[in-house]
């Protein structure tokens, strides 16, 4: 349960190709009742340690009281399942950046076809 | 006359194809249509001339080119050609066609059209074989 930067949602895709960039939306909500400071994190889990980043252009912000703010971020798909974990921290008046909320959401590898023919036919022939 | 049954959104289209006369020195461009689905792909077109039999088909004369086709998220018909470039090594009469994509091992072949080619017989240079006078004037 957050105290101050509530995650909201995590707006992402349910599947993408590997190697593909996937953009993704993380809202947090100030709860409190004036302007903090909120931050945005967060890393992929998909078998790899230490977890790879997220990048987040504009990391955090000063956010009103009682509003929900979206931080826009992006990372690469890895070749396998992604589960997405996307903290939040608020600025604290000791001048540090305390982390407050975590929330996960599952990206699903697309399945690539592989190229395949069903039919051929002959339909015209000509002199040239 | 050979025919080919085209799958389409109808049902199947029964389209009725001419014979089509060639000879040494020619180029026979033959148009198909195919279906494909999945990763952009790129895999020779080969099509032949010869005559189909119990035990296959026995090639005389063939052309082949590789052919890209795009990713298709669906089925989907593409066209594409390939020419045969017609030789003396075939002799005149008529004879049968068939297409196929892939090299070795074949993704998918054609039906057959059958005695849809007629190769003629080469012209023979030029050569005479006599001369008269048939008339004679003042001028």
């Amino acid at each position: 349960m957050a105290q101050y930067a509530d995650i909201v949602e995590i707006v992402a895709p349910g599947e993408a190709a590997g190697g593909s960039r996937v953009d993704i939306t993380v809202r947090i909500k100030n709860k409190h009742s004036s302007t903090i400071g909120i931050m945005a994190g967060g890393a992929l889990e998909y078998g790899v340690s230490p977890w790879p980043g997220i990048t987040f252009p504009d990391l955090s912000a000063n956010v009103d009281g009682g509003i929900t703010r979206s931080f826009s971020g992006y990372f690469t798909m890895s070749d396998k399942r992604v589960i997405i974990h996307a903290y939040s921290y608020y600025y604290g008046s000791d001048g540090y950046w305390h982390f407050d909320d975590e929330m996960t959401k599952t990206i699903n590898l697309t399945e690539e076809i592989e190229s395949e023919f069903g039919s051929i036919a002959i339909i015209s022939y000509q002199r040239r | 006359m050979g025919a080919v049954y085209l799958p389409s959104q109808f049902g199947v289209i029964f389209l009725p194809l001419a014979n089509v006369q060639v000879k040494p020195g020619d180029k026979l461009r033959i148009t198909c249509r195919y279906s494909h689905i999945g990763q952009a792909d790129s895999q020779p077109l080969y099509a032949a001339i010869g005559n189909e039999g119990w035990a296959g088909f026995d090639e005389v004369l063939h052309g082949s080119k590789t052919i890209s086709m795009p990713e298709d998220a669906s089925w989907n018909y593409h066209e594409e050609y390939v020419d045969i470039t017609i030789t003396t090594a075939i002799s005149a009469g008529f004879y049968d066609l068939y297409a196929k994509i892939g090299g070795t091992f074949p993704k998918v072949i054609s039906p057959s059209l059958l005695d849809v080619v007629e190769v003629m017989a080469e012209t023979p240079e030029s050569e005479f074989g006599e001369i008269s006078i048939t008339d004679y004037a003042k001028v």
